[in-house]
C-alpha cells in the first residue's frame, strides 16, 4: 500500500516532487531536536492546491501527514513521529505580495524569515519576529511553532504578527481565516491557529504584519563578574519598567565558546554578560540607553560598552545567534531547553540551574531571553554514553519542574512537539489537556496531521513520563 | 425554565446560596438582552459554583448567559434562549498583582477603574480606554473585546492577556496560556474566548502583562477640510519614525461628540479631525509636537494644536467612551465596527457618506488608524428611522465593505433589538470559516449552554 500511494503521490507531483529512497528518508527523520522519526515519504507541492491533494490521496491512505518547513524546529514539531508523509513547503517558498502601505505582506510558508525581511528593507520595513535560526527558519514554521526571538521582548512573538492564514484541513478543505484587517468578528481561530504545531491544519499562506525600522539602535554590552550581578540587573530593568527591544544573557562557559568560535570582541575572563539593544526615536534611545548604563553600575557591571557602529553591532548580534553552533564545538550533543520564569525569578532560578548541573555532573551553558525570563539551559552531553543522557533528561526535568513550580511554563517559543508532550500534566490539569483535546479533534478528527505531539500519547494518564524515546540522537543542524 | 422553575431554583440556591439567587423584576430588567428576561439572576462566588450550575444547566437544558456590569448586553445577535443571568461581579478580586514583574490576575468581575486605579498606584495601566469605563468589568470587556484608542501602540486584548481560566459549557474548569509574559505551552485556548461574547465558556481568571505609565503625554489635532487629506496626514505618520500612542480620525458628525462643550474654541468641530497622542519621555512628546506640526502644515491642515492637559483628558474620555455618547444622544442610532485596512479607509467612509445622506441619517464616524472604525447612522434629530430602512440600509453596508478593493470585516455593534430581528443578523455575510467556527463552539460546548444565539448561525 505504501509503494501504491507513493505511485499516485509521484503521478500527483512528477517525480521531482516526491522522495522515498532510504538515503532522503534519513535527511528527514530529524529537526533541531534531539528527537528522531523516519517518515514514508517526502512531499513538496507547489501549491495550495497541490497540498489539498496531497491530503485527500494520504487520507485514502490514512497516512499521517506532517507539515515542514527548515526543520530547525527544537521540539520535533517536524518529526515524522508515526512515519507517513512528511510534507515539506520548501517549493512553496514565494513572497506573493508585499503592501508596504498597510504594513502587510502575504507569504508562501516556505519564506525563510530573514528573506522577507531582506525583501522589504529597501522600503524601510521588516518582519519583527526574530529566532535566533532566522537565516534558514521559515515563517511556515515560525507559525506553527509561535516562535520567538530576542526582539519578541518589545515586539512580540509570531502570533502578534499574523492577521490572517490559509489553511488546508485535514480532509482536504481549503479555508482563509482572518486577512490583512487588524480585527475580525468572530472567533480568533488565528490566535488558536499560530502556535498549533501543525496538528490543527496545514498552513499554507500567511499575512503576516510588517513593522517600520526605527529611528536609532543602541547596543549595549554589560560585563559581570558575577552571576547574581548579572540577574540582579535584569530584574532590575523589569521592575524600572525599561522596555529595551531585547536582553539577552550569555553566561561566561558559553561566552568562551562563542568568542573561540566567533571572535566578537566577548570578554572570556568574566561570569557573564548581558547584550542589551535599545531602539526607537533617539530621544527614546538615549534615555533609556542612560537609564540601563545606571542600573547595570549599580549592580557592579565591570564594564558597560555600547558598540560603536552597525558592524560592531553586528558582530555582537553574529555572536548571540550563533551560540548554539559554538557549543556544538563543545560537545558532541546539546539538550536545549526553553522554560518560563517570572522575570524577577532569575537569580534564585540560575542558581538552581548551577545547583543541578552540579549534581548531575554536567556542563549546562545558560544563552536566552532574559528580559522575558525565557531561560535556554543547554546540557552538554555525548550521546554514546547511555548513563550520561539519562542523567540529561533527569536533569532537564528538574529543571522544568523548577520553572513550573515558581509560576512559570514549559516552554516559551519552541514549543511541546513530542519533547515535552508527556511533562504537560505539570502545567495543566486532565480537564484543560481534554478541552485542548476536544478542539484538536475538531480540527484534526482522525488524529492525522502531527500525531504525537502537543498533547501527551498516554490518556487520562496522570502520571508523568520523561520523554524516553530519544534512544538514538542525531546532532542539529 | 418554566414548568421544573421551582425544582431549579431550589437547586440553584444550594448550589450558589438563596442570598445569590434574585429573582425580583429590577434585577431580570437589568439583565435583559434584546429584550428577553431571564428567569433568574445568579451570583456565584467562585469557579466552582460556577461549575455545577453550568453542569445542572447542561443537564436540564437551561441556557445561561454570563454578565457583569451589563454594559455591553446589546452586543451581538438576539440569543435563542435565555433562563440565568450568570452575574459575576461578586467575583471582583485581584488575586495576583506582581508589579515588579508587570504582571496581573484578576477575576471578570473587577471594574475596569478600579483595576486602573490599582494599577496606577504603581504607574502602571493595562492599555484598555473602553466605553462604560465606570461599570464595565474586566470580564465583558475581554469577553465583547472592547476596542481601545490603545491599540495603536499596545495592541489588542489577544496582544496583553497572557491565560485565563474559564469553565466550559459542560462545566469543566480549564485553562491555557499562563501567568508569565512568554509561553507557547499549549493550544492558546484563551484567544478564542476573546470577543466571544460568552459563547464559549463563563471567564474566571485573566491574566495580564501590565505596562509602565509613561512619564509624559501630549494629545495634538490637527483638522482637515476632507477626508483624503485627513487620512493623508495618518499616512504620513505611519510612514514616519513617530511612534504615537494612538492616532484617530473624527469625521464631523464623530468631531460633535469628541469635542464637548468645554474644548476651546480653536477646534472646529465641522472638520476631519485627527487626534495623535504621543507619550515617553518629555523629550519624546516635544518631538513629535514639533514634527507633527511640519507634517500637519505640510499636509494642508487648516488647524493644529496642542492640547492642554485638561483638554486632553476630556478629549481622551471622549474618544474612549464614543460609542455610548452616540447612543446617549440617540438610542436607536446602527453603530457599525469595521475592521478595516488603512487604505481603503478614506474611500469605504465616502462609500457610507453616500449612502447617509441618501437615507437622511446623520454619520458619525471614528477611525483607529491602526485598522478599527465605529460608524454610527443617527436619525435626524426628531426622528424615529423605520426599522425596515435601517435594516436595508445595513445590508448595504455590508456589500460595500466586502468589495474586492475595500474588503472591510464590519459587524453591528450596537442597534436596537427590533432592527436586529428585521435583519435577521448583525454579523453579515456568513464568514468562509464558519464551520470551523462551529465545531470551535462545538467542543466547548455541545449542549449550547453558553449564550445560544448571539453568534452568526446558531452559535
Amino acid at each position: 500500500m505504501k509503494a501504491q500511494l507513493i505511485r499516485e503521490l509521484t503521478a500527483l507531483l512528477g517525480p521531482k516532487g516526491v522522495l522515498s529512497q532510504a538515503e532522503d528518508l534519513m535527511l528527514y527523520e530529524y529537526d533541531g531536536s534531539v528527537e528522531k522519526g523516519s517518515p514514508d515519504c517526502i512531499v513538496f507541492p507547489g501549491s495550495t492546491r497541490e497540498v489539498a491533494e496531497i491530503v485527500r490521496l494520504a487520507n485514502r491512505y490514512e497516512a499521517p501527514l506532517v507539515g515542514r518547513g527548515a526543520g530547525t524546529g527544537l521540539s520535533g514539531g517536524a518529526i515524522a513521529r508515526d512515519g507517513g508523509l512528511v510534507i515539506a513547503f520548501s517549493r512553496m517558498n514565494r513572497i506573493l505580495e508585499v503592501d508596504a502601505a498597510n504594513l502587510r505582506a502575504v507569504v508562501q510558508p516556505g519564506v525563510v524569515n530573514l528573506d522577507l525581511s531582506r525583501a522589504v528593507d529597501h522600503l524601510g520595513l521588516y518582519f519583527a519576529p526574530d529566532p535566533s535560526s532566522q537565516r534558514a527558519c521559515t515563517i511556515g514554521g515560525n507559525v506553527s511553532e509561535n516562535s520567538g526571538g530576542p526582539h519578541t521582548l518589545a515586539y512580540g512573538v509570531t502570533a502578534n504578527h499574523v492577521t490572517g492564514l490559509e489553511l488546508v484541513l485535514p480532509d482536504g478543505e481549503i479555508v482563509r481565516i482572518g486577512g490583512k484587517n487588524i480585527e475580525t468578528p468572530g472567533y480568533d481561530l488565528d490566535g488558536l491557529l499560530v502556535g498549533s504545531e501543525g496538528t490543527l491544519a496545514l498552513v499554507t499562506e500567511i499575512t503576516v504584519r510588517l513593522m517600520r525600522k526605527p529611528e536609532a539602535v543602541k547596543t549595549l554590552l554589560a560585563v559581570y563578574e558575577t552571576l547574581d550581578d548579572t540577574t540582579e540587573s535584569v530584574v532590575d530593568i523589569t521592575v524600572r519598567a525599561i522596555t529595551p527591544a531585547a536582553c539577552e544573557m550569555l553566561d561566561g562557559f558559553t561566552l568562551r565558546a562563542v568568542e573561540d568560535y566567533v571572535h566578537a570582541g566577548f570578554p572570556k575572563d568574566c561570569a557573564a554578560v548581558l547584550l542589551i539593544e535599545v531602539e526607537g526615536l533617539t530621544e527614546t534611545v538615549e534615555a533609556q540607553a542612560a537609564e540601563i548604563i545606571e542600573v547595570c553600575r549599580l549592580h557592579h557591571a565591570r564594564e558597560v560598552r555600547v558598540a560603536r557602529d552597525a558592524h560592531e553591532r553586528d558582530l555582537l548580534w553574529k555572536g548571540r545567534k550563533n551560540a548554539f553552533g559554538a557549543l556544538g564545538r563543545l560537545s558532541p550533543m546539546y539538550y536545549v531547553q526553553d522554560g518560563v520564569i517570572p522575570r524577577t525569578r532569575l537569580p534564585e532560578t540560575l542558581r538552581r540551574i548551577e545547583e543541578v548541573a552540579l549534581k548531575y555532573d554536567l556542563h549546562i551553558g545558560n544563552i536566552f531571553h532574559a528580559g522575558d525570563g525565557n531561560l535556554h539551559p543547554l546540557i552538554l552531553f555525548d550521546e554514546r554514553d547511555r548513563a550520561q543522557f539519562a542523567r540529561v533528561v533527569a536533569a532537564g526535568g528538574e529543571i522544568m519542574r523548577h520553572c513550573v513550580a515558581v509560576g512559570g511554563a514549559l516552554t516559551g517559543e519552541h514549543g511541546v512537539g513530542m519533547e515535552k508532550n508527556e511533562l504537560m500534566p505539570l502545567m495543566f490539569t486532565p480537564e484543560d489537556l481534554a478541552l485542548m483535546g476536544s478542539v484538536r479533534a475538531a480540527f484534526n478528527p482522525a488524529g492525522r496531521l502531527n500525531p504525537g505531539k502537543v498533547l501527551p500519547m498516554g490518556k487520562a494518564c496522570g502520571e508523568i513520563r520523561v520523554q524516553t524515546s530519544a534512544v538514538s540522537t542525531t546532532a542539529p543542524a | 425554565m418554566s414548568q421544573p422553575a421551582q425544582a431549579s431554583l431550589t437547586r440553584l440556591e444550594e448550589i450558589v446560596g438563596a442570598t445569590y439567587v434574585l429573582t425580583d423584576a429590577a434585577e431580570l430588567d437589568a439583565r435583559q438582552v434584546d429584550g428577553m428576561r431571564p428567569s433568574a439572576v445568579l451570583r456565584p462566588g467562585d469557579a466552582a459554583q460556577i461549575s455545577e450550575v453550568i453542569r445542572f444547566a447542561a443537564s436540564e437544558k437551561i441556557a445561561v448567559i454570563p454578565c457583569g456590569g451589563c454594559t455591553k448586553l446589546g452586543i451581538g445577535s438576539p440569543p435563542s434562549r435565555y433562563d440565568i443571568a450568570l452575574d459575576l461581579t461578586r467575583m471582583n478580586r485581584v488575586l495576583a498583582y506582581d508589579p515588579r514583574d508587570l504582571t496581573l490576575g484578576v477575576e471578570p468581575g473587577a471594574r475596569i477603574e478600579d483595576l486602573l486605579r490599582c494599577l496606577s498606584e504603581q504607574r502602571q495601566f493595562l492599555p484598555l480606554a473602553v466605553p462604560f469605563s465606570d461599570r464595565a468589568t474586566i470580564g465583558g470587556i475581554v469577553a465583547a473585546n472592547s476596542s481601545s484608542p490603545l491599540r495603536h501602540s499596545y495592541g489588542g486584548v489577544r496582544d496583553f492577556c497572557l491565560g485565563m481560566e474559564f469553565v466550559t459549557g459542560e462545566g469543566s474548569a480549564a485553562k491555557s496560556g499562563g501567568r508569565v509574559v512568554k509561553n507557547v505551552t499549549g493550544y492558546d485556548l484563551h484567544k478564542l474566548l476573546i470577543g466571544s461574547l460568552g459563547t464559549l465558556g463563563v471567564i474566571t481568571r485573566l491574566n495580564f502583562r501590565t505596562f509602565p505609565m509613561p512619564s509624559a503625554q501630549g494629545t495634538f489635532i490637527a483638522s482637515f477640510s476632507d477626508a483624503e487629506a485627513a487620512f493623508g496626514f495618518c499616512r504620513e505618520i505611519a510612514q514616519s519614525v513617530l511612534m504615537p500612542h494612538m492616532v484617530e480620525v473624527a469625521d464631523p458628525g464623530a468631531a460633535h461628540f469628541v469635542f464637548a462643550a468645554e474644548t476651546p474654541e480653536r477646534i472646529t468641530a465641522e472638520q476631519w479631525s485627527v487626534m495623535v497622542m504621543a507619550a515617553g519621555q518629555p523629550a519624546v512628546v516635544d518631538r513629535h509636537a514639533r514634527e507633527l506640526g511640519h507634517m500637519a502644515a505640510g499636509a494642508n491642515a487648516n488647524e493644529f494644536v496642542r492640547l492642554s492637559d485638561a483638554e486632553q483628558a476630556s478629549i481622551l474620555a471622549r474618544i474612549r467612551e464614543f460609542p455610548r455618547l452616540v447612543l446617549e444622544a440617540a438610542p436607536s442610532a446602527m453603530i457599525f465596527r469595521l475592521g478595516v485596512v488603512p487604505t481603503a479607509m478614506a474611500p469605504l467612509l465616502a462609500r457610507l457618506g453616500q449612502m447617509a445622506a441618501r437615507d437622511q441619517f446623520d454619520i458619525a464616524a471614528l477611525t483607529r488608524a491602526s485598522g478599527v472604525a465605529y460608524v454610527g447612522f443617527l436619525p435626524k434629530e426628531g426622528e424615529i428611522a423605520p426599522f425596515a430602512a435601517l435594516a436595508t440600509l445595513a445590508s448595504e453596508v455590508f456589500q460595500a465593505c466586502h468589495t474586492a478593493e475595500i474588503n472591510a470585516n464590519a459587524m453591528i455593534e450596537w442597534c436596537q433589538d427590533e432592527v436586529k430581528r428585521a435583519m435577521g443578523g448583525i454579523w453579515g455575510p456568513v464568514r468562509q470559516d464558519f464551520a470551523l467556527m462551529k465545531r470551535v463552539k462545538n467542543a466547548f460546548d455541545p449542549q449550547g449552554v453558553l449564550s445560544p444565539g448571539r453568534f452568526a448561525g446558531e452559535i
